[in-house]
């Protein structure tokens, strides 16, 4: 299965809130979807669900129009909000209902999601006796209670203790082994580092850089060199003496045993190899350093908005 | 289909289980016992007071009078006041005057003239329509009088004064004396029902909006499927309450007051079952009407507060039009060609159409046709409040102009044509 979005564009009154948007998700996998406060992500998810129209563009389901009856969508909005003075049970039943489950269904899936999410003893209880991070997670089990072939998560992780990060993570990951696709929006780099394999990061309205993860990490010169070994002390003076020419710095990392070392060429890099341990340095690791998402997104969204 | 089935079972069960909704049902059940059963019970303490009285002596009315007869005054006065000792006395003003204020006499009448008497009292009540009864007595005692110089005598009087006239009254109308009151309560029972409900679907909408699951829902349902199953939920429910408190009011009057409610004004309380059923017909389709408008214009209200600002203009129009229709009735105007009007305009027709339906004489088809009529508006204004429901589903903050939900409405209708 693979939803694609295809050229969205959205004004509101005058502003154009979004610009060409397009990437796809596909089953097993998971979209991270990144940006800034009013980057435009929750405008993208909610046009996804059909509660926005779109100025331009489509969503596709597998090359046609998507069809929201055709296709259990588990949707988790970033406005949460579930009936307070309702019964847990009650109205995790209600919306397994109107998702098109039978009583029967809909009972079974709310007592195994509140199981999953460690709240079976709250199922008598109204939603609002409950903490914050506690109705997040009866959220939780409502937008997964159908069953979901796709998954759209806005900021998912806000208001979660480790703990129950940890839960949440554990729980996403087993839906995507499922082969549920799962779309979703995080300022929590890490979490999306984790399971994305491919993300969309959004600055004003428009995708700054898009792809798969990997893909965009190696599309970065990678001339940058870590050196882990108890010598540092020694490598660093070593590396500038021996090899000045071919670098452009060498530093060590404060008190750290890390060695940064800028090469002018990267293909440099298995010379410095072999010429450190030719000199019979006790190295640990020897590796080329990746920027991390986070670098990414904050150079692509710095400025932006 | 069975979307709105499913909500309207939710809306239904949230309704019924609200326990404002139970204490208010509960209190007007209380209400209606209460004003079944005090009449009986004020009887009954009153019929106490009587059997007490049985061991008293009973009051004494003197009646002091040199121009009738004594036999005639005795016999008049016994018939009128029956519950009294008649005293025939002959005492002065003054004498009565003390008797009554030491309580002796309960009061006295001096009979100045054939045409003329004092009527001396302790406490002169409101209510007392004691002056009246003598003036009767005393014009019957003039009468019997006068007659007897010609020769008639007392019993013939009598006879040919307390001569009743019986008589039948044919309608080929409808008969407005016996509709009036019962339409008249039930018109009252419309309005009040149509205002309360159609809050209660406003409330319920608010209430989504203000928890935020309104979101939730519209990616779960259809909006029309969410207003109309809100709708008809609400509206059952409503009816619930009211067959519950009818069902109160049926038994209760049934088994209190049975037999005490005066001939004279019981003919007044007649309830034709057709006259019930009009009323839930057009019951039902002005809480449609209302409902819908109230559930539209509640989605754009982000908290309760605002709800009063947002409704008021319908709550406005819906009592202007009750007003109207209570002038129509006590103004005798209901054949009148405004009031046709009034029983097809959409807005007006739900309570109009009721009263020309139970008070006037017409065709069946012009209930059929108004009802009609109410029926397209009522589809029509469904659509238009899914519609305007979806679009202020997100909206918070200040409720928007009328012309930018006309905006709105027109973006979304192109974006659904795409």
């Amino acid at each position: 299965m693979k939803i694609e979005v295809k050229n969205l564009t959205k004004r509101f009154g005058e502003k154009e809130v979004l610009r060409d948007i397009s990437f796809t998700a596909e089953s097993g996998k998971a979209l991270g979807l990144l940006g800034r406060n009013g980057a435009g992500k929750t405008t993208t998810i909610r046009i996804i669900m059909g509660v926005f129209y779109q100025d331009g563009g489509e969503v596709l389901l597998d090359g046609k129009q998507l069809n929201r009856e055709q296709i259990q969508i588990g949707y988790l909005p970033e406005e949460r909000g579930l009936y307070p003075k309702k019964q847990i049970t009650e109205q995790l039943i209600y919306f397994g209902l109107l998702k098109g489950l039978s009583k029967q269904q809909a009972k079974e899936s709310a007592k195994k999601w509140l199981e999953r999410m460690g709240m079976s003893e709250y199922k008598d209880k109204k939603l609002e006796t409950l903490s914050k991070g506690n109705q997040q997670k009866i959220q939780l089990a409502a937008t997964l209670l159908c069953d979901p072939k796709l998954i759209i998560l806005d900021e998912p992780f806000s208001g979660l203790d480790p703990v129950n990060a940890m839960l949440l993570k554990d729980v996403i990951k087993e839906m995507i082994d499922s082969g549920s696709a799962v779309i979703f929006s995080s300022h929590q780099m890490n979490y999306i580092e984790e399971f994305c394999e491919d993300i969309v990061i959004l600055n004003a309205g428009q995708i700054a850089v898009g792809g798969n993860i990997s893909e965009i990490k190696r599309s970065y010169p990678r001339n940058t060199i870590e050196i882990f070994s108890t010598q540092a002390d020694q490598i660093t003076p070593f590396i500038i003496r021996s090899v000045g020419s071919e670098i452009e710095s060498a530093e060590k990392d404060g008190k750290s045993d890390i060695v940064t070392v800028k090469l002018k060429n990267p293909e440099y890099k298995n010379n410095l190899m072999q010429s450190l341990l030719k000199e019979g340095f006790d190295i640990d690791c020897f590796k080329v350093k990746e920027p991390s998402l986070n670098d990414i997104f904050v150079q692509y969204t710095e400025g932006g908005i | 289909m069975k979307n709105i089935i499913k909500i309207l079972k939710f809306e239904y069960l949230s309704c019924v289980k609200n326990k404002a909704f139970i204490i208010v049902t509960f209190f007007l059940m209380g209400v209606m016992l209460l004003s079944a059963f005090l009449p009986a019970l004020v009887m009954g303490l009153l019929s106490e007071d009587e059997e007490d009285g049985e061991n008293k002596e009973k009051p004494v009315i003197a009646i002091s009078s040199e121009v009738y007869d004594q036999a005639l005054i005795k016999s008049e006065f016994e018939s009128s006041f029956s519950e009294s000792d008649i005293k025939i006395s002959k005492e002065s003003t003054d004498d009565l005057t003390k008797k009554v204020d030491s309580g002796d006499y309960e009061f006295a009448v001096k009979i100045n003239d054939e045409l003329k008497f004092t009527y001396i009292t302790a406490n002169n009540s409101l209510f007392s329509e004691n002056y009246e009864t003598i003036s009767d007595v005393v014009k019957s005692m003039y009468t019997v009088k006068a007659l007897d110089k010609y020769g008639i005598s007392q019993a013939e009087t009598d006879k040919i004064m307390n001569t009743k006239v019986t008589f039948e009254t044919v309608t080929t109308g409808t008969d407005q004396s016996k509709n009036y009151l019962p339409v008249y309560i039930l018109m009252c029972v419309l309005f009040m029902a149509t205002m309360t409900y159609g809050q209660l679907v406003a409330q319920s909408v608010v209430s989504e909006k203000n928890s935020r699951a309104m979101e939730l829902l519209i990616t779960c349902a259809k909006p029309t499927h969410l207003m109309f199953g809100k709708v008809i939920g609400s509206g059952l429910a409503g009816l619930t309450q009211l067959a519950v408190l009818l069902l109160t009011a049926l038994v209760s009057f049934g088994t209190f007051s049975s037999g005490m409610i005066p001939d004279e004004i019981s003919k007044y309380i007649q309830l034709p079952a057709s006259t019930v059923l009009l009323a839930l017909l057009f019951f039902l389709l002005g809480y449609f009407m209302f409902s819908f408008i109230l559930g539209a214009l509640a989605s754009f209200a982000s908290k309760s507060e605002d709800l009063n600002t947002l409704t008021s203009p319908v709550m406005i129009v819906l009592s202007a039009v009750y007003m109207i229709m209570v002038f129509m009735c006590t103004g005798d105007m209901v054949d009148s060609t405004f009031m046709t009007v009034l029983s097809y305009f959409p807005i007006s027709a739900p309570m109009a159409m009721f009263v020309r339906a139970t008070m006037t004489d017409i065709a069946v088809w012009e209930i059929a046709l108004s009802a009609v009529v109410q029926i397209i508006t009522i589809y029509l204004l469904g659509m238009l409040a899914a519609a305007i429901y979806k679009i202020g589903v997100l909206m918070y903050g200040n409720p928007p102009k009328f012309g930018e939900i006309i905006k709105m409405l027109k973006m979304q209708r192109k974006a659904n044509q795409k």
